[in-house]
């Protein structure tokens, strides 16, 4: 047996083993559905648009932000971070929170924010003036 | 119109060069200068193409769809240059651009290089081929006017004096949820305009602009040289099939080892001047966080450089006639450099990762994703399937002996474990093509094993000779760096509190790879110089692994509320607020922060601002660069409060609720805002609104109200205070939607005397980064590195 292969072969071997394992520990499933979110026990992504007409509340002395999300068939739940809020969130017309669902509250520890790129013809009623 | 010729005109002549060029390769000798003739047509068409785009960008044509949606008026310089590659369309446009040009180096060199240029520049030319079918109009052209698509303009952005003729009603629009109004711009809009001999030009007077985050110093260097590292990744792919093509796989090794090296060493800078963007710009906390549009610029440069390794080998090995080790090794790592780059194109720009990415592209549409899989499934069949027709040859024909103590073998280990982590990095970014995604942290454990081989392997590598050496040969010459790490690892533990043991062997086998590489260059300095290229690279990896040990395991943060000119002590300073200065014309604040230690006095200004790009709060962090660290000042936020409110309870009330406060009911009735209120604030004038309440307890009723006042753009809010309870009732806001926020206080209980001052906060979050400048420096050294290797493998190339 050649030697090369001895060696390549044994590294690539212990690193997919150990890379498997992480991924399956790592692994972050993403979820739009906000009652499946509520039940499953372990972190999610879970993707939807903010409820703009709740606001946000921003508690300075404890340094926690927490607004409500929304899902396509309209579920809410309410977000809770350990933190400031986020760069350009006003403007998002996407959130995705990586956290758990405890307590009838979602605790976010990431708030990504999508932003539109381009002004979306859909955002604009058609009501002339 | 001009920009969609030139690029028409250069598709042409690329296809043209393409099949010059393969004629050539064919065997009709006539065609060559044909070929190379029609290369550089399609260069110079590029490069017009190109000059064309920025002088539309310099000369605000806001009829281009592409200028109007990423520049405008208030740019310029530089930056209003760089929003050239703003945009999806103009970032191909640069990759296009850099493609042409690297190529026009190419072919000068593959010419003075036997009869490699018709092979090479056939399969180069098929890479500009598609490139240009992806910048026409079909797909992503910057050249596409305006009124192409409809799209909505905001009002501001049109020339006031059309606003109130009559033809433009009909194409007024506004937004029942902002009050925003805009204009469709349509390509009906468009020929009554220019029934009336308007100019779109004079029409649309200013452009959308640039995202504030990419409104940066480093937006004007990192996507070029990353798209030159890109750009060069092209040619040992080329390369490759190049050999494949002739059956001949000797020449190519040396032939293509300057550009290998010449492209990991510019897409390294590119890789390392974006993660130095991240760091200066907030939001991303640090300068990796492993998303999905940085992984997929390091897959490339990681298997690019493994790439170099085995390269190394064969081309050593080749001395004694044959085509030498690890031939077909080589030819899958310089297929694949390409293809992965063309695989992160995919992931980047298809809209694939959508959710996944901060900054990947919005969805292109599924035309674009279709033509992406073609360009990648093209160069994958046409390198592989080549590799696999020749395969049995190669078998045939390769050498494999090597000793267990080879420098051979521990290239080839340095290769496979590069390729191991652009594999994991692969599998993590790839993940969300599954529905699922990983964890940093997924990125962060895999790569600590790794950088502890790598460490070992740079060091061992370089103590070992080429086919075999003796046990004790390499403990007699490493004894010295050897001692010398532990020396080093144990100050660190000590000194730097490292008590994990993964660091400390991290750290050890790191020092060892560093003290190694130096003790030989310092021991060639006075020999060949040129020489020195790969122990110069091997050192600045040193020096960065070490970097990232100190400023990512090790870094500090703590997050503070500051009074105005009250000091907080944090990392053994004091650290006090003394108040914002208004900067940039206004449109920007520099919060000032002082930190005082002993007699250390260091004064810095995090910037915090409202974008009107997107109405959302940026903030700008504050690096205080020292010897051994760097200290991170991010704002937060910023609050005036009142403590005269402090001590009251904030209510949201919807319209007709009520609540119970002290044995009072307190109902919202009804805003008081009629229309010519609305009209006044629509226009922007000073106005009132009104808020009806009533407060009820032990049978008796009270009305009053509450109102908020705009004055000259200035909101204030009035409170009432009720007469037959201790209870004053604040407004603090309103929405339209129906709901008010009110704060209740006692009146009991309130010192009224004592008025105290309002408090101004400053939320701020501080960390030290211990060793930053290590990853900074390392990599510069690096790419040193690289680039004195290529002046030597330049001459190589040449026998």
């Amino acid at each position: 047996m050649n030697k090369k292969y001895i060696f390549g072969g044994t590294i690539i071997t212990i690193f997919l083993a150990l890379m498997v394992y992480l991924f399956t520990q790592s692994n972050i499933q993403y979820e739009s559905d906000f009652s499946k979110v509520a039940v499953k026990n372990k972190t999610v992504k879970a993707t939807g648009i903010w409820v703009k007409e709740k606001s946000y509340e921003l508690d300075k002395t404890n340094n926690i932000f927490s607004f409500y999300m929304k899902d396509e068939n309209g579920n809410e739940m309410k977000v809770v971070y350990n933190g400031t809020i986020p760069n350009n969130f006003e403007s998002a017309h996407k959130v995705v929170v990586t956290g758990k669902y405890e307590n009838g509250v979602f605790h976010a520890r990431d708030i990504l924010t999508k932003c539109p790129s381009k002004y979306e013809a859909n955002k604009v009623k058609t009501s002339g003036i | 119109m001009l920009g969609s010729i030139f690029l028409s005109l250069a598709l042409i002549f690329s296809i043209i060069s393409m099949i010059m060029y393969f004629l050539n390769y064919k065997g009709y000798s006539n065609t060559l200068n044909y070929g190379r003739l029609a290369y550089h047509g399609m260069s110079i068409m590029v490069i017009l193409a190109s000059t064309f785009l920025f002088y539309i960008l310099l000369t605000h044509q806001y009829s281009y769809h592409y200028v109007y949606s990423y520049s405008s008026n208030d740019l310029s310089g530089g930056i209003l240059a760089a929003t050239f590659w703003a945009g999806q369309e103009g970032s191909f446009m640069l990759w296009l651009l850099l493609t042409s040009i690297v190529g026009i180096f190419l072919q000068s060199y593959t010419s003075k290089r036997g009869d490699l240029e018709p092979r090479v520049m056939a399969v180069y030319t098929l890479a500009t081929t598609f490139l240009l079918v992806m910048v026409t109009p079909w797909f992503k052209s910057p050249f596409n006017f305006i009124w192409a698509e409809p799209i909505y303009i905001t009002i501001k952005d049109i020339n006031p004096s059309f606003l109130n003729q009559s033809f433009i009603q009909s194409f007024l629009f506004s937004d029942g949820q902002s009050g925003q109004e805009y204009v469709k711009m349509t390509s009906q809009l468009y020929s009554l305009l220019s029934s009336m001999g308007i100019s779109v030009n004079q029409f649309i007077i200013d452009g959308r602009g640039l995202n504030p985050q990419l409104l940066n110093f480093w937006m004007q260097i990192h996507p070029p040289i990353l798209f030159t590292g890109f750009s060069m990744s092209t040619v040992p792919f080329a390369f490759a099939v190049a050999a494949l093509m002739k059956n001949d796989y000797k020449d190519w090794v040396r032939q293509s080892l300057p550009w290998v090296l010449a492209g990991a060493g510019i897409l390294g800078l590119g890789i390392m001047l974006g993660g130095y963007w991240a760091y200066e710009m907030l939001g991303w906390g640090g300068y990796w966080a492993w998303d999905p549009v940085e992984n997929s610029s390091l897959i490339p440069w990681l298997v690019g450089v493994a790439s170099i390794h085995t390269l190394l080998v064969q081309k050593k090995s080749q001395s004694k006639g044959g085509i030498g080790k690890f031939a077909k090794t080589n030819l899958i790592l310089c297929l694949l450099t390409y293809v992965l780059v063309l695989y992160s194109t995919f992931l980047t720009r298809s809209g694939v990762l959508g959710d996944a990415s901060v900054h990947s592209f919005v969805d292109p549409g599924m035309i674009v994703y279709l033509f992406l899989v073609v360009f990648i499934g093209t160069f994958i069949v046409l390198g592989f399937g080549m590799l696999a027709y020749r395969w049995k040859y190669l078998s045939e024909n390769s050498v494999e002996e090597e000793g267990l103590l080879s420098r051979e073998l521990a290239l080839f280990t340095a290769a496979i474990v590069l390729s191991t982590s652009a594999l994991i990095v692969l599998v993590g970014t790839s993940a969300p093509l599954f529905g699922s995604s990983v964890d940093t942290f997924f990125y962060d454990e895999m790569h600590i094993p790794i950088a502890i081989i790598i460490g070992i392997l740079n060091g061992l590598s370089l103590l070992l000779k080429w086919k075999n050496t003796k046990g004790s040969e390499i403990i007699k010459k490493s004894t010295f760096s050897i001692a010398l790490s532990i020396v080093f690892t144990a100050l660190a533990v000590v000194l730097g509190k490292i008590y994990n043991p993964m660091m400390i062997l991290l750290t050890l086998s790191t020092a060892f790879a560093m003290f190694v590489n130096l003790d030989i260059a310092i021991k060639i300095i006075r020999g060949n110089k040129k020489m020195l290229g790969a122990y110069i690279a091997h050192i600045g990896i040193a020096i960065f692994i070490l970097g990232v040990i100190g400023s990512a395991a090790y870094s500090k943060k703590i997050d503070l509320n500051l009074v105005k000119n009250k000091p907080q002590d944090a990392f053994g300073y004091h650290v006090t607020f003394t108040g914002y200065n208004p900067i940039e014309n206004g449109s920007k604040y520099a919060f000032k922060v002082e930190l005082k230690k002993d007699d250390e006095h260091i004064k810095v200004a995090p910037v915090m601002y409202i974008s009107e790009y997107n109405n959302g709060l940026m903030r700008e962090p504050a690096i205080i660069t020292m010897l051994t660290k760097d200290i991170y000042v991010s704002p937060l936020g910023y609050d005036e409060e009142d403590p005269n409110q402090a001590n009251g309870k904030t209510i949201k009330l919807n319209k007709g609720a009520s609540i119970d406060y002290n044995g009072v009911k307190l109902t919202f009735l009804d805003f008081n805002f009629p229309p010519e209120v609305r009209a006044a604030m629509m226009a922007g004038k000073d106005f009132k609104i009104g808020v009806k309440m009533t407060a009820e307890s032990e049978g008796k009723i009270e009305n009053f109200d509450l109102t908020l006042i705009n004055k000259s753009g200035e909101r204030t809010f009035t409170d009432y205070k009720l007469s037959n309870n201790p209870v004053k009732v604040t407004l603090k806001n309103l929405n339209a939607s129906g709901e008010v926020e009110i704060i209740l206080a006692d009146t009991d209980n309130q010192n009224q005397s004592t008025v105290m001052e309002k408090q101004e906060v400053l939320s701020i979050s501080a960390s030290i980064k211990p060793f930053i400048s290590l990853v900074w420096s390392g990599v510069l050294v690096m790419v040193f590195g690289f680039f004195i290797s290529v002046a030597r493998r330049l001459k190589d190339s040449l026998l």
